[in-house]
């Protein structure tokens, strides 16, 4: 491969457009954040989606925005930004750390950012309060409508006949829209008062005025000579005295300590409804809230009881037709800003109203119009209250007839001030209970009242039967009759109100023992973190305000009727086939208690690694175990909840509960590894199978059934070495098989082997003869050698020889010259050819070097040798 | 000690930064079959444009639309990617895979190679083949799950690396030549997790083949990590494996390193293991005494335990699954969610992402699509079923797609501030990243089978109960069924006494007192002796145990406030 290409790099995908463009949203998909500076002159209102192609909470949240900004485009402009392409101007200047963001504008004021849900219905809602952050209150039912709201209202007052823009209206305004920034799930609501009357209502005269309202505590009015009168320190002024009665719960989703934080305050009870921000009426909210107020109204129950019947009104069937006419009566009954002080007075036993009551709330009414300086107004004083007694007492013939458990009340004029009259409700309150709270309430005890004074021994003795009678009723008619009004303060088991919107949070209810098929998604559950429990209000009951408030008595009182709830799975369903049976919180005691078997129990989790892994481990005990007499079983215990004395804090855990001793169960030690024959012996100590009295008919009985087992254990047992022999068999085969290939493969190597060690004996033999031949070889070669040195001898000597024949040739030529003249030529020509012939065997010596046998042979040879050439 | 508190202190302004935006899509469900049918569509078209273009190679090159030999010269990509096609339930290419490899890998060849890297990928690769193979549907041999021609190519494999464990200490060397063995002049110098991170595999191939040198080399070598361990209980990034001198003291829980505390624990689960898992009981103790600042993991000098690196790896998004292995769901959630965030910023996650100034380290800004936040997802999803784990596998759907696809597979990212992508598509992404996901999104695979369902498989040696759930998956995402081993090797050790053990139950009267015997030590037969000599040091560490008076085998049960610990929503212990 070669090694450029390693270097290649590509560039990211050039941005494309992230909303389509036939959207009412404006996408500057190149990230124009200049562009988009610029559009927000165009528009009163305007809302910047930053988004990042990639992310999935973008894309999640691009169908929410288009339908928001469907339903908005004429009012609000909407802009979608791409924050993450890097040549883009938005990711250049902005720096997010998650997508998408969404902020909004109103003219100049901004960014507010968005940090609700992601849907469209809470977006806009969001969008139409940055709006319109102002409601704008024209008359007295609308006044009274903004304040009976159970979030926490704003009112300013400004006059508007004096000046076309009264000082500190803009501040007002701005500090509406700064809350928002703050307050992200918009829960105090601001709205502005023109007219006085209207405004005398809720004691403001002076234009200008804020006034905060309260439903338990006394409303406010904003401190103008303490605090400087800015936007800022009003909206923090609200959001610091604000009531939170009952609260929304909105996780973001991120990691987050909101439910950690709110349910350590003490146990809290949950309440999700389905919910739809722009829905113009929520009837059952305003129930909820109905007793959220109520449950809060410690000391001024009286206030509430108009309140109520309001509220009441909402759910009753001529509600849609007369919501108008509701605010207006509601408008004439309800005087706002009354502050009546009342007491509880328990009434002693002997009392001749305790047949039928024994609790009775007094208060003191002004039925006289608002008064200018009643937002202060202190607690009533003592003797105020001390007359309003004597009163009672006088008036308690009129109670005598009544022979009811509900409430009772009764209106009876005080004798001191012709504005004001008394009002006594009495019911019946449990007797434990009342001992309970009276022991809370100091302010006002008739030396009369009994059970104040009363030590706790005398309590149980009373409460004891109470108890179980009550178990044999249904708890809540019993308690029923208990008025909920202040009993957030009259117990020391105060819940903590929330909402949830069960159309984004149902998953928690789920998790609390919600049922997955219901359809209504609306449930209540109490949980108490300290505690480790919670409950759970029948899911049968329809959520309404009467079913709440039971639910709500019954946790306060002292020895609660409610039950822990045990979660249970109902994803498994009882399964016979299963080797090892599934055990659930609804199964678990029948499955182990009720069984006439030995039941081995472990307790498991799926995500626990050391469970998952001794899965097989179970498998192959049940099968082992006989399972007329054995089962072994599991639970998870993730998802299911199981009674206290039940539970366990180390997964895996295995339990064992012998047959006939169930309540004796044991627990497989822990520093053992879990094995088969570990597991086997646990069971066979602790299991009751021995037994050493002597044999009856029964015993008999018992023993065939136990060699039945026996016999039927070890046909299983035969079957599966059956199976093991067939296994051994097939394996056996497959070693025949590859053993016969093995021994074919042998033999044709011994084979092989053989003709290879007679070609090597060949191969040898001829080596040999070649190393002979060769030795032969060269000896004669050394002779030759030899032979050619003495024939070099020889030829030298022939050479002497022939030199000195030479010299005696040429003296007896010499001679001969002298006597024979004619002789002398013919000589000489015969002294040259033996020259030539005596060189030769040196140059052609070696193809000649066999023939040459001795010296005396060597001149004929050179004769014949002379021929063939 | 003013410097860590100024560095705190930024990292609480950070966590005020943060408010990510709502819930809304997630509380009205994720089309969890959509996104299922998505990631399958990603993986083939990534293991569709690797046969075509870069098989045989390692790797596909998907820039340039060819192969690369990377880790040696295995097919690699096709090995890891094996096992995943049985999960995305493709029985026909599995089976046509096995007979690819089996004629067409040879490891008889002149290659450098990593020595974690090829157990890993090749070795776990073809383990979990072996295993698996049967469910897929390929014919397997009589004596099967202890024999075959994969379990055979992994033992090959896997003696091929042996060399490289003969050092004094018995450490690794980081590389082995696949021929010759340790190159001379080789570096003697080894990261942490190349020494401890063979257990899983090792292991498995001793009790299936029945060959004990495997887990003896790999005992040895996490022995010899545990010895060389600082003073206050932490190990460093690179240690000398002929002097056992740290080269690199940073300690942390990422690179480096990672996966030698994931095979500690998942170890210990295989097999059954209490000293394994005190090891990284150890461990986890000064990790969280030292590195641990607001539910991130920083790095420390191993000596001292002072910061060194205010950073998060992407390597160390690992960690929340481990702890939800044993049980710290909670704290795992915690880290998750930390986590999470830095995806939301970027869409993947850089390899350093400083945390005090929340953003990427020069250099180390790709994003290789790596598997490990994935994996924590689903590990964590098992444990909590919280939408929010959900939502990431929709977030990495949707950022793989957009940034990271091309014409012929998936590219790295080089850059996450741009986007960058290079030519590279690592084995591990149709191994892990694309297996992880799968399962995220399919809650009914047989590998999350909790036990319901199970093989009974007749053996020469007996009757075996397999696939019964409690996969070990090893660091590069291949399974392991813990019930294979103990078919291969307890079972037949165990199987006469159980015998003698039934027949007590229809006996009447009871022969003999059956008592549990306290095991020798930690009861792990032939390895008794060398624990001990392990434990011998940590005597105390021992009583310690022992007074804690639970298993070191165990989780503990979930805590109440866990029901209401979904959608971001975590609790503290006031304890």
């Amino acid at each position: 491969s070669c090694s450029r290409a390693k270097d290649v790099t590509m560039p990211a995908k050039l941005p494309v457009n992230f909303f389509s463009t036939r959207s009412p949203v404006i996408d500057l998909f190149r990230g124009q954040l200049d562009y988009a500076e610029q559009l927000r002159q165009d528009s009163e209102i305007v809302l910047y989606f930053f988004y990042a192609p990639w992310c999935g909470q973008s894309i999640a949240a691009r169908e929410e925005i288009e339908h928001v900004a469907s339903r908005l485009s004429d009012q609000v402009l909407f802009v979608a930004v791409n924050c993450w392409w890097n040549q883009g101007k938005c990711r250049k200047q902005k720096h997010f750390f998650y997508f998408p963001v969404i902020h909004l504008y109103h003219r100049s004021f901004g960014p507010i950012e968005y940090k609700g849900p992601m849907s469209a219905v809470y977006i806009e809602k969001f969008v139409r309060r940055v709006m319109t952050p102002l409601l704008y209150i024209s008359t007295r039912s609308k006044l009274l409508d903004f304040l009976s709201n159970y979030e926490p209202g704003v009112v300013g007052f400004f006059e508007f006949n004096a000046s076309p823009q009264p000082p500190g209206y803009l501040t007002f305004f701005t500090s509406a829209l700064h809350s928002l920034k703050k307050d992200y799930l918009g829960t105090i609501r601001f709205g502005v008062v023109t007219d006085k009357r209207v405004a005398e209502e809720i004691s403001l005269v002076h234009s200008g005025s804020v006034y905060l309202h309260r439903h338990a505590n006394t409303s406010l009015i904003y401190p103008k000579d303490i605090m400087n009168f800015t936007a800022e320190n009003i909206c923090k002024w609200a959001l610091e005295n604000r009531e939170m009665l009952i609260r929304w719960l909105r996780p973001h989703g991120g990691k987050s300590l909101l439910l950690n934080n709110e349910l350590k305050k003490g146990p809290a009870l949950l309440i999700f409804i389905p919910y739809n921000p722009l829905a113009e009426i929520h009837p059952l909210l305003d129930e909820i809230t109905k007793v959220a107020l109520e449950y809060h109204k410690c000391n001024k129950s009286q206030a509430a009881e108009p309140d109520l019947q309001h509220l009441g009104d909402s759910d009753s069937p001529a509600f849609d037709s007369s919501v108008t006419d509701a605010h207006l009566k509601f408008s004439q009954t309800f005087p706002i800003a009354k502050y009546p002080c009342c007491n509880t007075v328990v009434l002693p036993q002997w009392h001749s109203i305790s047949r039928t009551h024994n609790v009775c709330e007094l208060c003191v009414n002004q039925t006289l119009g608002v008064k200018p300086n009643k937002v202060h107004v202190p607690h009533c004083n003592f003797l105020e209250i001390e007359a309003a007694l004597d009163s009672f007492y006088l008036q308690e013939h009129t109670f005598f007839q009544v022979i009811s458990n509900t409430i009772e009340c009764s209106n009876f004029l005080s004798f001191y001030s012709p504005f004001s009259y008394y009002t006594a409700c009495c019911r019946t309150v449990n007797r434990h209970f009342l001992s309970f709270i009276s022991s809370e309430k100091t302010i006002f005890q008739t030396p009369k009242v009994a059970f104040s004074s009363h030590g706790k021994k005398d309590n149980t003795q009373f409460s004891i039967p109470h108890i179980e009678d009550r178990n044999c009723f249904i708890p809540d008619l019993n308690i029923s009759s208990m008025n909920i009004t202040g009993l957030s303060c009259r117990t020391n088991k105060t819940l903590n109100l929330y909402l949830l919107d069960s159309n984004l949070f149902w998953i928690y209810a789920e998790r609390l023992g919600a049922s997955k098929s219901t359809h209504l998604k609306e449930f209540a559950a109490i949980v108490d973190l300290k505690e480790e429990v919670h409950y759970v209000l029948d899911q049968n009951q329809s959520l309404v305000g009467p079913s709440l408030e039971n639910f709500i008595k019954n946790f306060s009182v002292l020895y609660s009727p409610l039950k822990r709830h045990l979660v249970d799975d109902p994803s498994v369903h009882f399964q016979e086939q299963h080797v090892v049976t599934e055990v659930t919180t609804n199964t678990f005691h029948e499955t182990v208690f009720l069984s006439a078997k030995n039941v081995l129990l472990l307790y498991y989790a799926q995500w626990c690694g050391f469970c998952a892994s001794l899965n097989h481990i179970f498998i192959q005990l049940a099968r082992l175990l006989p399972p007329d007499t054995f089962t072994v079983a599991r639970i998870d215990v993730t998802r299911n909840d199981l009674p206290w004395e039940f539970m366990t804090d180390r997964l895996p855990t295995i339990l064992f509960f012998p047959h006939q001793r169930k309540d004796q169960s044991v627990k497989f030690p822990e520093d053992f590894s879990v094995n088969l024959p570990n597991l086997l012996k646990f069971i066979l100590h602790h299991s009751s199978l021995s037994s050493s009295e002597p044999c009856t008919k029964e015993c008999l009985h018992k023993e065939s059934v136990l060699q039945q087992g026996h016999i039927s254990h070890l046909e299983r047992e035969i079957q599966k070495l059956r199976s093991e022999i067939s296994a051994l068999h097939q394996v056996h085969d497959q070693l025949e098989a590859q053993l016969s290939e093995a021994r074919r493969e042998e033999q044709r190597l011994q084979q092989q082997k053989h003709t290879l060690e007679k070609q090597h004996k060949t191969l040898q033999l001829h080596s040999e003869q070649l190393q002979a031949t060769y030795d032969q070889k060269n000896q004669e070669l050394l002779e030759m050698a030899e032979k050619l040195q003495e024939l070099a001898d020889a030829s030298e000597n022939l050479l002497k020889e022939n030199a000195l024949l030479r010299i005696l040739v040429a003296s007896k030529g010499g001679k001969l010259r002298s006597k024979d003249e004619i002789e002398e030529p013919l000589q000489s020509e015969q002294t040259l050819s033996e020259d030539n012939d005596i060189s030769l065997p040196t140059a052609t010596g070696a193809s000649e070097e066999k023939r040459i046998d001795n010296i005396d042979t060597i001149e004929t040879e050179h004769s014949s040798g002379n021929r063939t050439e | 000690g003013a410097a860590m508190q100024r560095f705190l202190g930024s990292l609480l302004c950070l966590w005020a930064l943060r408010l990510p935006a709502g819930t809304g899509a997630a509380a009205r469900g994720l089309d969890v079959a959509s996104y299922r049918e998505r990631v399958r569509a990603m993986f083939y078209h990534a293991y569709e444009h690797y046969l075509e273009s870069a098989f045989p190679y390692d790797e596909l090159r998907p820039l340039t639309c060819d192969g690369q030999d990377t880790w040696g010269s295995f097919s690699l990509t096709l090995i890891d990617a094996l096992d995943t096609l049985l999960i995305l339930g493709n029985v026909s290419e599995f089976q046509r895979v096995v007979n690819v490899l089996q004629e067409g890998v040879d490891f008889d060849i002149d290659v450098n190679a990593s020595v974690f890297e090829t157990n890993i990928r090749v070795v776990g690769g073809l383990l979990s083949a072996h295993l698996l193979s049967r469910k897929a549907g390929v014919e397997v041999e009589a004596g099967w799950p202890c024999s075959g021609p994969l379990l055979r190519m992994a033992e090959e494999a896997a003696r091929k690396l042996l060399p490289a464990f003969q050092t004094p200490t018995g450490m690794p060397y980081g590389t082995v030549n696949l021929l010759h063995g340790v190159n001379p002049g080789e570096t003697p110098v080894t990261c942490t997790a190349g020494i401890g991170t063979f257990i899983v595999e090792f292991a498995t191939l001793s009790h299936l083949t029945g060959d004990p040198v495997f887990e003896d080399v790999a005992r040895k070598a996490l022995k010899a990590l545990w010895k060389n361990r600082s003073d206050i209980g932490l190990v460093g990034n690179h240690i000398d494996v002929i002097t056992a001198k740290w080269v690199a003291q940073d300690a942390g829980i990422g690179a480096g390193v990672d996966s030698y505390f994931e095979y500690l624990v998942k170890g210990a689960i295989l097999l059954q293991d209490k000293e394994l898992m005190s090891m990284f009981l150890e461990y986890n103790k000064a990790i969280k005494n030292y590195t641990k600042f607001d539910d991130w993991y920083l790095w420390v000098q191993m000596y001292k335990g002072t910061v060194s690196m205010p950073v998060f790896q992407s390597l160390e998004a690992y960690w929340p699954g481990l702890q939800s292995l044993i049980g710290d769901v909670d704290n795992a959630m915690r880290t998750f969610l930390n986590y999470y965030t830095v995806w939301k910023q970027f869409g993947g996650l850089p390899e350093f992402y400083n945390i005090p100034q929340g953003y990427t380290v020069d250099k180390r800004e790709g994003y290789p699509l790596r598997p490990e936040l994935i994996e924590s997802a689903m590990y964590l999803y098992r444990a909590t079923r919280d939408p929010t784990l959900l939502e990431l596998g929709r977030d990495a759907v949707e950022s793989i797609e957009k940034i990271s696809k091309v014409d012929c597979g998936f590219a790295t990212i080089k850059d996450l501030r741009d986007h960058r992508l290079d030519n590279r598509m690592e084995s591990f992404f149709l191994a892990e990243t694309v297996k992880y996901l799968y399962l995220l999104f399919d809650p009914d695979n047989f590998i999350h089978n909790d036990g319901s369902d199970f093989d009974v498989v007749v053996t020469p040696y007996g009757e075996c109960v397999l696939d019964a759930g409690g996969y070990i998956f090893n660091t590069e995402a291949h399974p392991i069924d813990p019930a294979a081993l103990h078919c291969c090797r307890k079972r037949r050790e165990e199987q006469w006494e159980v015998e003698d053990l039934m027949r007590e139950f229809y006996s009447r009267r009871k022969t003999k007192k059956f008592t549990l015997k306290r095991p020798p030590d930690h009861g792990e037969g032939e390895n008794a002796k060398d624990l001990k000599d392990a434990s011998s040091e940590k005597a105390g560490e021992k009583r310690n145990s022992k007074k804690s008076s639970h298993s070191l085998l165990s989780c503990p049960s979930q805590s109440f406030n866990s029901k209401l610990a979904v959608l971001g929503q975590v609790f503290l212990d006031n304890t």
